[in-house]
Formats: C-alpha cells, structure tokens, sequence
C-alpha cells in the first residue's frame, strides 16, 4: 500500500538501479524518486552516471538491474506520459529545415500539422529566430540549432521535462531565456529533471537535488537538507568538496 | 504503428526536395533521350548519305575477269569496261577516275578488288557497296527472284513451339515475369545506397536520442521502408513513361522492333510467383541493407558493405546459362535456395519456366522469413545501435540485450 502511494506521488521512480557497461559497473544501486511538479537537480561529475541513468530511464539503456519507472510504468513512447527530452548528444535532421523539422518533430509528439506549425512559429517569434524558419539546420549556429532542439523538446507542453545539461554552449541571454522557460513549465505543472554543472541554475530553479558520486546517490533531499548535511556549505563548496578528490586523482 | 505516416510524409517530402534525387532521377531517362537521339540524328544522316550515294554520279571503271557482269549493267550504271589492271589503277591514284573494281576470275577463291579516290573515312565504304551490288544485279538477272531471295539470305522464317501440348514461345513468355526481375535489378542498384544510408543520418547527425524516445524504432524504420518504395516508384515512371512514350511516337525512327503488347502471354501463376519473389526479396534485402546501415558508425562505413551485398545479389548472374539450362544441379539449387543468392537465380528460373511451384513455394517460405528476420534485426540494430556513435556495433552487443 505504501509503495503504491510512493509510486501515485512521483512521476520518477528508480529503485535500486544498476547499470553495468562491458563487466564496469557504473551505477552500482540507485534509488530515487522524483515527485510530480517539482524541478529536480540531477549533479554529478563528469562520467558519474547521470547520463546513463537518464537513458536508462527512458529505454535506451537496459538496465542491468533494479527498476526504472516513469508514471508508474516503464517508459514507452507510447505511454501516457508526455515526454520532453533535451539530451546531452544533441542534433538534428541538419539538411533540412528549421520549420520543417520542428514540424516534424510535433507531429511525432502527437501534434497536428497545423499546431505543430503554429507552435513552432510561436517558439520562432519568442527566441526571435522568425527569419531562420526556412533556413536549413546546418545554416544555423550553434547556439541558434540548440534553441531549435529546445523549442522541439517542449513543443507538446511535456508533463515530464528532462534537460542534460540545458545550458551547455549558451552565452549569458539565452541561459537566461532558457531558465525562464523552463520555469513558465514549472509554473504549468511540469515536472523537470535538470542535469547541470552551473550551481547558481539549481539554486534559482530546483526544489530537490541529487549528488551521484561512485554509482550512488552521494547526497538526497531539498537544497536546505543537503546543505545542512555539509554543515552549511554553499552548493559551489559542497560540489568541489565531494568531487574535488577526483581531480586530484585525474591530475595524479 | 503509430506515427508511421508522418515518417513516411517526411522522408518522402524531404528526398523530393533534394535536387540529387532529380539529379539521379532524371539522369537516366535523359542519358536513354540523349542515346536516342544519336540513333534518330545518326539514322537520319545515314538516310540521307544513302540517299545521296544513289543519286550521285562518279566515274568508274571495271575488269571483269570473271566474266559475270553485263554490258547492259555497265551502260546502266556508266561504267567502263577496260583490260588494262594497273593503268587503270594508275588513272584512280592520278584522280583522273573515282573507282576500278577488278573482278577476278575465280570469285570463290579470289577477292573482288576494288582501288578508289578517297572521299572520307565513312564515304569510303559506298565502292565496295557498289562493286557488290553490281555483282548480286548481274546474277539476280540469271536466276529466278526466289533463288535470288535464297542467296540472299533474305527468306523469313516463323516457328512455333510447343511444351506439355501446348503453343510455347519461349522469348515472349519471358516477357512478363521477367519484368520483375529487371525491376528488382534496377531498384537496387539505384537505391541500395540509400537504404544502407537511411538510418545512418540519425546517428551522424545525433538525432537518435530524441528519435528513439519519441517514436517506436519499428514504425521509423518501416516508415524509412514504405518511404523508399513510393520514391522508388516514382523513379520507374520517370523513366517508363519518357521511354515508352518515345517508344511509341518514333519507333521507326529509331528502328525499334514492332512489338504487339497485346500478343505477350501472361501466366497469372507465373507472375503471381515473380511478384512475391520480387516483393520479399526487396524487403529482405532492404532490412538486411538498413540493418548494416544502423551497425555502422557513420554513412562511409557502411558503404563499405554495399559491395559485399552486391556481389551476393548479383554475382548468380554468372551461372545465368546454368539457371537456364540445367536447373537441376547442385549449384543452382544451393544459389536458388540461399536467401542471400536465391532472389535472381529464381526470378531468371521463373521467367523462363523451369522453376517448379512446390520449388516456387519452398523458396517464397524462405524468403518470407528471412524478409522478417533481417527487418527483425534492422530494428534490433537501429535500437541498440543507436549510440554506439563512433564504433561498429558488434553481433554479441546486439544479441545479448536483453529484450525490451
């Protein structure tokens, strides 16, 4: 009964999760949850497991044990949920379009032509791309294509948005632009899973966070919760004194 | 499947709109306009040399050795009869006469010799014409029009087959389940890179993630699939329709054989076999190309493999007369029954009728499963494939993932 409630609650589950890569174990037992509403920081050093763990999430990875749920069940593209999902390896169909791709793209979330159409019109004008919609992909820079595949992940105002590291590549502007979509979908009743480095983002956005350090969960709770646990460290301090020693050894 | 339509709206929109399609689409038809019309110009301007060799008048002389050749022929043609060889070869180096035709005395031992003023590589040929024509004119008035026919070899001939009691016309029946062999060549050669290919943009470009948690692996696939066969089809009509239609308005022109389509045999079980032989070697061989094209890290690789599925498509085409006429040895039946090798040694069987129906039935139950297994893979390749972005994916990677 007081799994059933535990489960009713989120709209993320893992539970006792481990992921194995050619006999290297790289998430050794993983449990979380990741209640509906909430923005939800996702930490971690590089190669800890936060990508993997997404994956598996989401059915690209089997998982080499444990659960991993998504709205009570794992995920299917064709599962209740609604899914936006930012990956980290980013790209898109490069020889086409912008319209036509974001168009595309909707209508694979189960949009119309039409809405897909005028939503991506609506994201153009907002990150003032209006002018780029018949341009092809790979005309477009860096930044402006990873507003495109941002615009794509929540064009089916997504239940659940999971963002690998959002921010990567954006100048000061649209990291801006960027938090405040992120939080008018929060404000709609979204859930985010937020992967990032940049700790001044979790602090202004999430209401819980998760350290992943060795294939566990190093740290779990509110951002209060964690930093009491470090004696009131700031996040900056907290993420350097549990990561720190592995730069060290890297330098070593 | 869900959202199968707007993968194949997609795919399909999106190669219409790339001018290589067009490209290749359109090369072929204006390569067979371009063939066409050399043979139209070339004809003509042959005509028209005739035409004018007929009519033109050059002065000639002739010895007549073999004593074959008429007065009344000379007179006709306004030649002159001399005795002396090298003077009036002498007279043809000094341009002081066209041509000297000497005819020796023994005509089946011996070559009509024939010295002329040189008037162009191609011209050059019309006194030699002549000699001989003066020749077939002197004898066809000796004998009657039949023998002359006979001798010159210009008799028609009509024969009728027969097989199990009936009329049997060997070439024309061909025809008709042939065309699925000739379709099944043409399809792959112009799109087996594009199948190999299709799936490998998703991985370059590193669209995969968003792909695969959005839509089915399955229904991209056979969305990839359905979308190369409309494009596929849309190719054969543009290069049927510009062919028969030049088929049809300059067949004399272009000295084509008259051929009445309405006198081609069609045996509907024959065709119904060429069909489902045509339909699951298609697929076979697309799911086992877009399969590779998914194992593969990048578009080159792939292409890597495409000979390979070449020489195993079409390398059986060397046993061609092996297929033909003793279709029942070993190697035929190995190369008719492995699902790699079977689909031209069975469509040419097929076409020329020496493939049973229970052989027909035992190789269309082969292909059908391979056709399922190899799209089986394609997508168990795509789906775990998918983020091996920069290592071929390995066999025991595949198969020992566990099923979603």
């Amino acid at each position: 009964m007081a799994a059933k409630q535990h489960i009713a609650e989120s709209i993320v589950a893992i539970d006792h999760f481990k992921m194995d890569f050619g006999g290297k174990t790289v998430i050794k037992d993983l449990s979380f949850d990741v209640k509906r509403g909430e923005v939800f920081g996702f930490l971690g050093s590089n190669g800890s497991g936060k990508t993997t763990t997404i994956r598996a999430l989401l059915g690209i990875y089997q998982p080499s044990g444990g659960t991993l749920l998504v709205g009570g069940k794992p995920f299917s593209v064709a599962g209740k949920t609604k899914l936006g999902y930012l990956p980290e390896e980013r790209g898109l169909y490069k020889k086409e379009s912008v319209i036509d791709v974001m168009v595309y793209f909707g209508q694979l979330k189960g949009l119309s032509r039409i809405e897909a159409k005028s939503r991506a019109e609506k994201y153009l004008q907002r990150v003032k791309l209006t002018d780029k919609a018949t341009t092809r992909l790979d005309k477009l820079s860096g930044g402006q294509q990873q507003k495109i595949q941002l615009g794509i992940t929540i064009m089916n105002d997504p239940e659940l948005l999971i963002l690998d590291e959002p921010t990567k590549g954006f100048d000061p502007v649209n990291r801006r632009l960027l938090m405040d979509i992120i939080e008018e979908h929060q404000q709609a009743g979204a859930t985010v899973i937020f992967v990032t480095h940049q700790m001044e983002e979790v602090e202004r956005l999430c209401d819980r966070i998760i350290l992943l350090k060795d294939g566990t969960a190093h740290a779990y709770g509110t951002i209060d919760e964690v930093k009491k646990q470090f004696g009131g460290l700031s996040l900056d301090d907290i993420f350097l004194k549990v990561y720190g020693d592995e730069n060290e050894k890297e330098e070593l | 499947m869900h959202n199968l339509g707007t993968v194949f709206r997609f795919e399909v929109t999106r190669t219409l709109k790339k001018k290589s399609f067009w490209i290749m689409a359109l090369a072929f038809p204006l390569l067979i306009g371009a063939v066409f019309a050399i043979v139209f110009f070339s004809n003509d301007a042959t005509d028209k040399a005739a035409e004018d060799t007929k009519n033109q008048h050059f002065s000639m002389a002739i010895t007549d050795t073999a004593g074959v050749i008429p007065d009344a022929m000379l007179h006709a043609v306004k030649a002159e009869r001399v005795t002396d060889k090298q003077a009036a070869i002498d007279k043809v180096m000094a341009g002081k006469l066209d041509a000297y035709f000497y005819y020796p005395s023994d005509l089946k031992k011996n070559k009509v010799e024939v010295y002329a003023k040189d008037v162009g590589l191609f011209d050059n040929g019309r006194y030699e014409g002549v000699a001989k024509v003066l020749l077939q004119q002197s004898i066809a008035g000796k004998v009657d029009p039949q023998t002359t026919a006979i001798l010159q070899d210009k008799v028609g001939f009509n024969a009728v087959t027969y097989k199990n009691g009936k009329q049997f016309d060997g070439f024309k029946e061909l025809i008709a389940p042939g065309i699925f062999l000739v379709l099944f060549y043409f399809l792959i050669a112009m799109f087996g890179n594009q199948m190999l290919t299709s799936t490998t943009e998703e991985k370059e470009n590193r669209v995969i993630e968003m792909i695969l948690t959005t839509i089915e692996p399955r229904a991209l696939i056979v969305g990839k699939i359905l979308s190369l066969i409309v494009l596929a089809a849309i190719q054969v009509v543009i290069i049927l329709v510009p062919t028969i239609l030049a088929y049809l308005l300059f067949r004399e022109q272009l000295q084509l054989p008259d051929i009445d389509l309405t006198q081609i045999p069609l045996d509907p079980a024959r065709i119904a076999v060429g069909a489902s032989i045509f339909i699951l070697s298609f697929l076979l061989f697309t799911g086992l190309l877009v399969a590779i094209g998914a194992a593969a890290p990048t578009a080159k690789e792939a292409g890597g493999f495409f000979g390979v599925i070449m020489i195993l498509i079409f390398g059986p085409l060397y046993a061609v007369t092996l297929f033909i006429s003793q279709p029942d040895t070993l190697l035929v039946k190995i190369l008719s029954f492995f699902p790699l090798t079977a689909p031209i040694p069975l469509m040419l069987r097929n076409a020329v009728g020496n493939l049973s129906f229970t052989e027909a039935g035992i190789a269309i139950v082969i292909l059908a499963i391979s056709a399922v297994i190899a799209l089986a893979i394609a997508v168990r390749m795509f789906r775990y494939g998918a983020l091996e972005y920069s290592r071929r994916l390995s066999l025991k990677v595949i198969f020992s993932k566990k099923n979603s």
